[in-house]
């Protein structure tokens, strides 16, 4: 460090405020979203159990994580993903429950059918298959990862065995998702708000 | 200043007033002069460093352990509190003069700061965003290195702008461009604080971007460009070594690096490509004409780096040569022969480079 004296504790204090602003600011984001987001809830695609809770996350799949040209017929801009792209993905509720893609394209959708909600995600791969009029999408929308504390992962992955997850997720206007929590076979398994 | 420079200068003085070059008054004035150019390094500052990493290290565990038995909030307070801290105690070292140690401080602040993203994308199950908590990592340790004119906390930012891109690149299998806007800032940085130790990163990943090219573009086969950028460059530190002889410090390092650029693209074109037959001579031969005139050049110009990377690469390119031609329509035999020709032109070379040298020094 090559700080004048007069200058040296300003210059810190400056950047400490900084750092925790921008900390803070991510909270804030987070907090806003789980709290102001539209929830909704998606079931967890069954995953092989052993791979479940291994590590101190959970990786969960979804339905609407592998898109095919079938969902997205009517849908002319659906070339446009490529990997690393954005992912705009409109689901519409299911009269049995859960939901269905409706929607999907590179760019945010121009019409929303009231009680539709639209997911914001990223392409991770666009693949055609031998079928030329067939094309599979893999997105992510960031919430496929759930952390859960140390050491309780065996328990929680017994308790999944045969049992019936789902995820209850929080999205922004914009499209953005956040986890808030689970549900396993009707229970819900929260975290408490930060604040 | 670095100390086997000190050392070297230290034994020579000593050898030139045992021969009666230099008087005492001389010697006293040089070993004064060198001792006061640049701030040792001293252990206690190397170790408070990586204490400072090792803490970061700790911290960075004990959070990936989703340390649950203590409130999120009270977790997301002890790490704030890690941060101003660690910036306390780098104010309090900085005012007692202990500026080496005072930047063991910033840094650690700066590891506590990556650690927090990740303790906050935890409690919220932010996944799969690993690349934009690094983006937003070394924009925090720009700041705080920029502003504190820290060069450890710098570099560290140079090696999480890497970190950054290498994340982008496994995500998206593309040239990570914005690279070169973090790669900037920080050469800018670096530059500002005329600190050679950073700048010499700043060339490494600079080196590594423009080979990870080769493997990116045109699905993976335009080594060609990345031999052909480091050629240019090495020609254009070349002109500059020529034209502004007083900036040969900073031509003679890039020389070295644009050096190892081009022969990593040449490398991997001649053997990893499966280049037919012809295409494989001639680019041995261009490649092998072009390393002997690195080394002569090199050695014209007393540049070590140059001229170990040339040795080192001329090495790799005879034994590799020598691997593809074992048992080839070539032969061992032609090979050999070829090799032959190549170091009698070393040898001459050489020669040349000696007399021209020695009738040099008789006529000064």
């Amino acid at each position: 460090m090559i700080v004048e004296r007069k200058w040296l504790w300003p210059l810190l204090g400056g950047v400490a405020f900084l750092q925790s602003a921008a900390l803070f600011g991510m909270v804030y984001e987070r907090h806003r979203l789980l709290k102001s987001g539209r929830e909704i809830t998606l079931s967890v695609r069954p995953l092989d159990p052993r791979d479940l809770f291994r590590g101190d996350y959970v990786t969960l799949g979804y339905d609407i994580s592998t898109l095919t040209k079938s969902d997205t017929e009517s849908d002319p801009d659906y070339g446009g993903f490529v990997a690393g792209s954005d992912a705009f993905v409109t689901l519409a509720p299911k009269p049995e429950g859960g939901w269905t893609v409706a929607h999907a394209g590179s760019t945010y959708p121009s019409k929303v059918a009231p009680g539709e909600v639209v997911l914001k995600g990223r392409v991770l791969s666009a693949w055609k298959s031998q079928d030329p009029a067939v094309t599979n999408v893999t997105v992510r929308y960031g919430i496929e990862q759930y952390f859960v504390p140390e050491g309780t992962g065996r328990d929680l992955e017994a308790k999944v065995r045969d049992h019936k997850i789902e995820a209850i997720v929080a999205v922004g206007s914009d499209g953005g998702a956040a986890i808030k929590g689970l549900v396993i076979d009707g229970e819900r398994h929260e975290d408490p708000p930060l604040l | 200043m670095w100390s086997p420079y000190k050392k070297r200068v230290l034994r020579d003085v000593d050898r030139w007033q045992s021969q009666g070059w230099l008087s005492d008054e001389g010697r006293t004035a040089i070993v004064a002069d060198i001792q006061s150019r640049g701030r040792d390094f001293n252990l206690a500052s190397a170790l408070g460093i990586l204490a400072s990493v090792l803490f970061g290290f700790a911290a960075i565990s004990f959070v990936a352990a989703h340390w649950e038995d203590v409130p999120r909030l009270a977790r997301l307070a002890l790490l704030l509190a890690c941060i101003w801290a660690g910036y306390g105690i780098a104010g309090w070292l900085e005012a007692r003069g202990h500026s080496l140690l005072a930047d063991a401080g910033v840094l650690f602040s700066s590891g506590m700061f990556g650690a927090s993203i990740m303790l906050i994308s935890q409690m919220y199950h932010i996944a799969g965003n690993a690349a934009d908590g690094v983006l937003f990592w070394w924009i925090g340790t720009l700041v705080a290195g920029v502003a504190l004119r820290s060069n450890p906390t710098l570099a560290l930012t140079m090696v999480l702008v890497c970190v950054w891109s290498f994340l982008k690149i496994s995500e998206n299998n593309d040239v990570h461009w914005p690279f070169l806007i973090g790669w900037g800032l920080v050469t800018v940085a670096f530059a500002w604080q005329r600190w050679w130790p950073g700048l010499h990163l700043s060339a490494l990943a600079l080196s590594l971007f423009i080979v990870s090219i080769g493997y990116l573009l045109e699905s993976g086969h335009s080594h060609d460009l990345v031999a052909i950028v480091g050629v240019l460059a090495a020609l254009g530190a070349v002109a500059l070594e020529k034209l502004r002889p007083d900036l040969d410090h900073i031509a003679a390092p890039v020389f070295a690096y644009a050096v190892a650029v081009a022969y990593e693209g040449l490398f991997v074109l001649q053997f990893f490509e499966s280049a037919p037959l012809g295409r494989l001579i001639v680019l041995a031969v261009v490649t092998l004409v072009l390393l002997i005139a690195v080394i002569a050049y090199a050695m014209a110009q007393g540049n070590r780096g140059a001229l170990w990377i040339a040795y080192i690469a001329f090495s790799i390119e005879v034994l590799s040569l020598y691997g593809v031609t074992v048992g080839s329509i070539l032969g061992t035999s032609l090979f050999f022969l070829i090799a032959a020709v190549i170091v009698a032109a070393l040898a001459y070379a050489a020669l040349r480079l000696a007399r021209q040298s020695q009738s040099g020094g008789l006529a000064a």
